[in-house]
């Protein structure tokens, strides 16, 4: 069975699970409890472990949409899921206190992960906070990795249309990486 | 028409007596926000459409405001008249503040300039680089341009090579070369070489997982 299996990136509260939610044909499988961190965000429940949506592509071959816990205390668990994926959406709120930070922090940790696939960045809550430009996200991108190009997009994690033009942005660009020989063979993707 | 009101040849310019030089369609527009970013002075533009208002771009805010959504964007529209208007930090807004990003009223101008031809601020034997994505989820595009603007992210490719990898008309490549240069994400470059791109067979395109989610999706 052809599988594709696209993460799901970011600190707590950028809308993982909803961005999921919103592009998954199956009911998803969400692990949430209670918060214990809500100094830093206020929601009630977060992601603990996974969520999980799948789109069915063609016959059985399905894309793999896993949600990951944001914390870096589940950090153990990003490496093996890395390891079996073809691509990342990274989300980053806006209304985060550094939003920048967080995403080179992110990108930095997923770095072999881009180098082997590809990476796309939402910014979601830019419609409700002032924040850091698209320019001002992809200056800081360059300064922190020079010669990346990697799309960011304003997104909200709710509308399904918006998340479906990022999930193809990032497979149209994994693809045409793969068409220049750019992507590195360190992993089987 | 150029920025200090002198007709370009290119559109029809139906004359009317003692007034600005009426054209239709978007290059004379085009042609006006490209000369007055490249001057890089605090200088905004009121651009006068025939039954869609006026048209404000506030180049130092990067905004502009318009009663016409980019949704309904009029592909002939009959520009009337053109201002130039001072800008900078310490000129009043022509406008409610923040206005709309100029980013998208930029790519639908440039989308819709030049008829397909080289925007007049391109050279002949260029290659070309993103140097960001356009904010896709907010720009109205086909899946097409995804892949072109995939291309252009990932190599210095020119316009027919552009149209090759992509599987475009030229005509099609270069209306997305003039809108990213007009909105000034595209590196320009005549001594970057050509980049070779894995040779698209049956096979591959069958293959590819962009073509097939796309017809999942109805996209």
């Amino acid at each position: 069975m052809a599988e594709h299996v696209i993460l799901f990136t970011g600190p707590m509260g950028a809308g993982k699970t909803t961005a999921i939610q919103s592009l998954s044909e199956i009911e998803v499988v969400r692990t949430e409890a209670n918060n214990s961190e809500r100094h830093i965000v206020d929601k009630e429940t977060t992601t603990v472990a996974l969520d999980y949506g799948e789109i069915l592509v063609d016959g059985d071959e399905k894309v793999r949409l896993y949600g990951i816990p944001g914390q870096q205390r589940f950090s153990f668990m990003w490496s093996i899921l890395k390891k079996r994926a073809k691509g990342m959406i990274l989300l980053v709120n806006a209304d985060n206190p550094d939003p920048i930070a967080e995403m080179i922090f992110f990108l930095d940790e997923f770095r072999e992960l881009y180098d082997r696939g590809g990476v796309v960045i939402g910014i979601s809550r830019a419609d409700v906070v002032v924040g850091p430009t698209l320019n001002e996200f992809s200056e800081a991108l360059e300064r922190t990795n020079p010669g990346l190009v990697i799309p960011v997009f304003t997104v909200d994690p709710r509308d399904r249309d918006q998340m479906e033009n990022v999930l193809l942005a990032l497979i149209v660009n994994i693809e045409m990486r793969e068409a220049f020989g750019m992507l590195s063979r360190t992993e089987s993707a | 028409m150029t920025i200090d009101g002198n007709y370009v040849a290119g559109e029809p310019a139906p004359q009317q007596p003692g007034s600005f030089p009426v054209t239709v369609g978007w290059t004379q527009a085009a042609i006006a926000i490209s000369s007055v970013m490249v001057l890089k002075t605090p200088v905004n533009l009121k651009m006068n459409i025939e039954m869609h208002g006026p048209l404000l771009i506030d180049f130092g805010r990067h905004a502009f405001s318009w009663s016409t959504p980019l949704e309904h964007f009029p592909l002939d529209a009959v520009h009337t008249g053109l201002e130039t208007i001072p800008g900078g930090p310490d000129a009043p807004p022509m406008f409610e503040l923040p206005g709309h990003d100029l980013d998208g009223l930029l790519w639908q101008i440039g989308l819709n300039s030049f008829d397909g031809a080289p925007a007049f601020w391109l050279s002949s034997g260029e290659r070309y680089r993103l140097t960001r994505w356009p904010n896709l989820t907010q720009h109205s595009h086909d899946m097409r341009q995804v892949k072109m603007i995939a291309v252009l992210g990932n190599a210095y490719v020119s316009t027919p090579e552009l149209a090759t990898y992509s599987g475009v008309e030229v005509g099609e490549a270069q209306r997305l070369v003039n809108a990213l240069s007009l909105m000034r994400i595209l590196s320009r470059s005549a001594e970057a070489p050509a980049v070779p791109m894995a040779p698209e067979t049956a096979a591959t395109k069958r293959q590819s997982l962009f073509g097939r989610l796309r017809t999942r999706l109805g996209r």
